[in-house]
């Protein structure tokens, strides 16, 4: 009994995750496209898409890593799933998984899991533009972990803990969001942030008009299906992350969409405006003002 | 005792040699649980030897990764010359580590140093390359270091009037405050060049990457790891919290020598230097782990260097076992090996998976400690600077998968097949420890906190059994839950594998990484298409200020001075141009200058 509603618990947060995740990336398509003056597409167009690449079927392959790839992808994305949480207060048992059972480091950790497994399935497919896009992938990574972490580090160090609920239970304890207590924390992990989602200025990985979508260029069908199923939970856990950390949780769903809506939308019109940085410029950006904001709320964190 | 077994073995066949191994294992272990100490005396001196619980936490390490090694190298050998000098330096080498071990004086503990320093030295030298820079590097610093031993060990005589650890450990507090400061930087000065700590690490990448493979898995797996122990001995026998700047110091030193390795390891072309740089890295985290000082953190850096052994180990008999099929390990030349060597790769994904801290393999276990204790004490700026390096380690660990094993598949590498058996085994056996250090880090917590309890740290660590270890906890009871998290990354993968596998089964077919979508350009099969060379060239436009000038510079302008100084004096005192070979010259300066203070003193 207590294992099966664990298992339909889990079941039906994947859901919400995937439901909503999808939905917001038709909605940034539209989104982008009134900014640029077109008409877009429906937002349900991202479940049209994804019907019809599992629809295709895949007829070749280029070695077990390919065909792993997007396993490694999902799992990532499943997995960090399960250790954020999604609502806060009582009475959400639902979505409770295993909240308790990790804690941010465990979470830093476990987001790359999926992006090195994709890695290694891009690598197979001998594709140059995949490794182009994976290297680039990977050196940007190194330029938003390091603001992103030290926004943690001050979280950790201002609060004595380094679990999510626990962060989540003095948000609530005392009133105020993160983005309040400490708001160079907060600065700082927004800039993190625009580097995480990949939209331009630092969609470097992919850059259509260069490399030709580069990681995911040998990938179709099935496989590319997976990968979208992917992306969409993995945007869906990064935002209930923030708005976890930063803004207190939210009690009820209807908040949930609210805040982590406004919050997607930053890296979002962000990048709408903007053209794509070079892989270096990408990386010493991050190195510059949000260092000088992590410094600021570390040191904000410690007195 | 086994030094000697090992001593009187002219070992030249390979079943001797493994034969050797595991009597002295079995040897060894029957008296694991034996606290006696030997007594020698010769000519008014008293040596002690006796094995310690910190010293068997450490010979487990030497006499596991000792017998894979040996295992390793019948095969890697095969059909090289003069195998019963490479075997004696090898076997030598093993023995002095457990003298090390096992000494409970610093006059033999000095001695086996030495011999360990030489039989590695032979080793290094055994290709014949590069003999006069890449070995006399190695050389020099080891000479450096055990100078400097030597004036620590002679100073603490002199102040204590004893040889013997015990009475050294006991009488230590009683010095004053720069007597024990002075001892103490002397001693690590000494282990720091084994552990390649950054302004003495020079010499690590050459010479770990020109021993052959089947060494450097002892290497960078064992015997850097005498330079951890002796770290241990001082920073916890000796040291008191006094002295807390040191403490401080030796954490930042260790933290730049984790950043700036990582980055030379991420530029680096052979997959032999990238190992070695990133072995230098590892060694950085270690150190820092253990100068923190608090329960966690030492047993985060007592963790982390046993696994370190086993996946570096791992990667170093993987890339041995490339470059014995298929001639070379530059990435730029090796690439799409995986069809063909997929033992070899997977136990290198593995034990990749295990460097790079991915969960849930053990060395995410150990990077948790690591961090947790990092923040719980108070270091924030320390963990910024090991997670940069950790996030740069996700670079270069990609890069040796795909250098070798992914990309690719060129018609040069069409005849390589996979490594034969007895280099499958051991690689297997230590990806297999991996997995299981992952899923039940119980087993190496044992030994490890009865290695603390030798170094003054209480008995912290439930009383449970090794594989009842699923639960870990920070020192602000932060926790994580480690079967919950090997149970939702297993259930995850296989549904997702079972979905992507059965779906459309039938209709599909491997084709080759030549057939691959280039804008209608058709790729012919001798066309190169490898992406490989100057792979991280953005990383290494954004972080050149760091590489611009390395410290291998600055000794080679310290030579070139050394080197004009030298030709002033003797042309004031021969006269005549009596040409020496530079770094004999050099090597004969560093011995006079370490000499004269020494007699000096």
């Amino acid at each position: 009994m207590n294992i099966l509603t664990e298992i339909l618990g889990a079941i039906a947060t994947i859901i919400l995750a995937f439901t909503v995740g999808m939905f917001y990336g038709g909605t940034v398509r539209r989104v982008i496209a009134r900014l640029q003056n077109r008409v877009g597409p429906p937002i349900y167009q991202n479940f049209i898409d994804l019907l019809k690449l599992q629809s295709k079927s895949t007829s070749i392959h280029h070695g077990a890593m390919q065909h792993m790839g997007p396993v490694f992808a999902i799992t990532a994305s499943i997995t960090s799933l399960m250790f954020v949480p999604i609502l806060n207060g009582e009475g959400w048992f639902w979505f409770e998984n295993l909240n308790f059972s990790g804690d941010l480091i465990f979470l830093l950790y476990m987001m790359v899991f999926g992006s090195l497994g994709m890695a290694l399935g891009a690598g197979q497919t001998g594709n140059p533009n995949s490794a182009i896009g994976v290297s680039r992938g990977l050196s940007q990574m190194v330029g938003y972990e390091i603001p992103f972490v030290m926004a943690l580090v001050a979280l950790m160090a201002q609060f004595h803990t380094t679990s999510i609920t626990g962060i989540m239970d003095i948000q609530s304890e005392s009133g105020t969001w993160m983005m309040f207590a400490n708001p160079f924390a907060f600065i700082t992990a927004v800039f993190a942030m625009l580097g995480m989602f990949h939209y331009a200025p630092f969609d470097i990985v992919i850059a259509p008009a260069e490399i030709a979508s580069g990681p995911i260029s040998e990938f179709g069908g099935k496989y590319l299906g997976v990968m979208m199923t992917s992306g969409s939970i993995f945007a869906f856990v990064k935002l209930v992350l923030y708005v976890d950390l930063f803004m207190g949780g939210a009690s009820n769903l209807v908040m949930l969409v609210i805040k982590t809506f406004s919050l997607y939308m930053i890296p979002v019109l962000w990048g709408a405006v903007s053209p794509r940085y070079r892989t270096e410029q990408a990386i010493t950006y991050f190195w510059k003002w949000p260092l000088v904001f992590g410094f600021i709320a570390i040191v904000w964190a410690i007195y | 005792m086994s030094f000697l077994l090992n001593k009187i073995v002219p070992a030249l066949r390979d079943v001797f040699n493994v034969a050797v191994m595991l009597f002295v294992s079995f040897f060894f272990y029957s008296h694991m649980g034996n606290t006696a100490v030997t007594n020698i005396y010769i000519g008014g001196l008293q040596l002690q030897w006796g094995l310690t619980a910190a010293g068997n936490l450490f010979s487990i390490i030497v006499l596991v990764l000792g017998l894979l090694a040996i295992i390793y190298s019948t095969s890697y050998m095969k059909g090289k010359e003069r195998l019963g000098y490479f075997y004696f330096n090898f076997l030598l080498s093993i023995g002095s580590m457990l003298g090390i071990l096992m000494s409970r004086d610093l006059v033999s503990l000095f001695i086996f140093w030495e011999i360990m320093t030489w039989s590695s030295y032979f080793i290094v030298i055994y290709s014949g390359k590069n003999v006069d820079k890449r070995g006399l590097k190695y050389f020099i610093f080891s000479a450096i270091g055990a100078y400097a031993m030597l004036m620590g060990i002679v100073l603490a005589y002199s102040y204590i009037g004893s040889f013997l650890l015990d009475d050294v450990f006991l009488s230590f507090p009683a010095l004053g405050y720069y007597r024990q400061i002075s001892i103490s930087i002397l001693l690590m000065v000494g282990f720091g060049v084994k552990t390649a700590m950054m302004p003495l690490h020079v010499w690590a990448p050459d010479a770990y990457s020109e021993s052959p493979m089947s060494f450097t898995v002892l290497f960078s797996g064992a015997l850097s790891k005498m330079g951890v122990f002796g770290f241990a001995l001082v920073m916890f026998n000796l040291l008191n919290p006094s002295s807390q700047i040191i403490y401080d110091v030796i954490g930042w030193m260790g933290a730049i020598t984790a950043v700036l390795a990582t980055f030379y390891a991420v530029v680096q072309k052979d997959a032999k230097k990238l190992l070695a740089y990133s072995s230098v890295a590892q060694l950085g985290y270690i150190v820092v782990a253990l100068s923190i000082n608090t329960y966690l953190s030492v047993m985060a850096g007592l963790y982390l260097a046993v696994l370190h052994a086993i996946f570096k180990g791992t990667l170093f008999m993987a890339v041995g076992a490339v470059e014995k099929q298929a001639g070379t390990t530059d990435m730029t030349k090796v690439s799409g090996l995986i069809r063909k060597m997929p033992w070899t790769f997977l136990a290198t994904l593995i034990s990749i998976i295990s460097l790079a801290g991915i969960p849930p393999l053990g060395g995410f276990i150990g990077k948790w400690m690591l961090y947790e204790s990092l923040v719980s004490s108070g270091h924030y700026f320390l963990i910024i600077m090991i997670f940069l390096s950790s996030t740069a380690a996700f670079l270069y660990c990609y890069r040796i998968l795909f250098g070798l094993f992914l990309g690719q598949e060129e018609e040069e590498t069409a005849h390589v097949k996979e490594a034969p058996i007895s280099m499958l085994i051991p690689m297997l056996i230590l990806a297999g420890l991996s997995i299981l250090s992952g899923a039940f880090p119980g087993f190496i917590f044992k030994p490890v906190q009865q290695a603390m309890l030798n170094f003054g740290f209480g008995d912290l660590l439930p009383k449970l059994n090794w594989w009842e270890f699923t639960v870990l906890f920070n020192a602000w009871g932060d926790k994580i839950v480690i079967h919950n998290i090997w149970i939702s990354i297993i259930v995850v993968f296989l549904v997702g594998l079972a979905f992507i596998t059965i779906k459309g089964w039938k209709n599909q077919r491997y084709v080759t990484t030549k057939d691959i979508s280039s804008s209608g350009e058709i790729i012919r099969p001798e066309d190169n298409m490898t992406f490989q060379q100057n792979f991280y060239r953005p990383i290494e436009r954004a972080v050149w200020p760091l590489m611009k000038r390395q410290i291998d510079d600055y000794y080679h302008a310290f030579a070139r001075g050394l080197e004009s100084l030298f030709e002033f004096t003797r042309r004031i005192y021969m006269g005549n141009g009596q040409m020496y070979a530079l770094f004999v010259v050099i090597f004969l300066v560093i011995l006079l200058l370490g000499g004269s203070q020494f007699f000096g003193f």
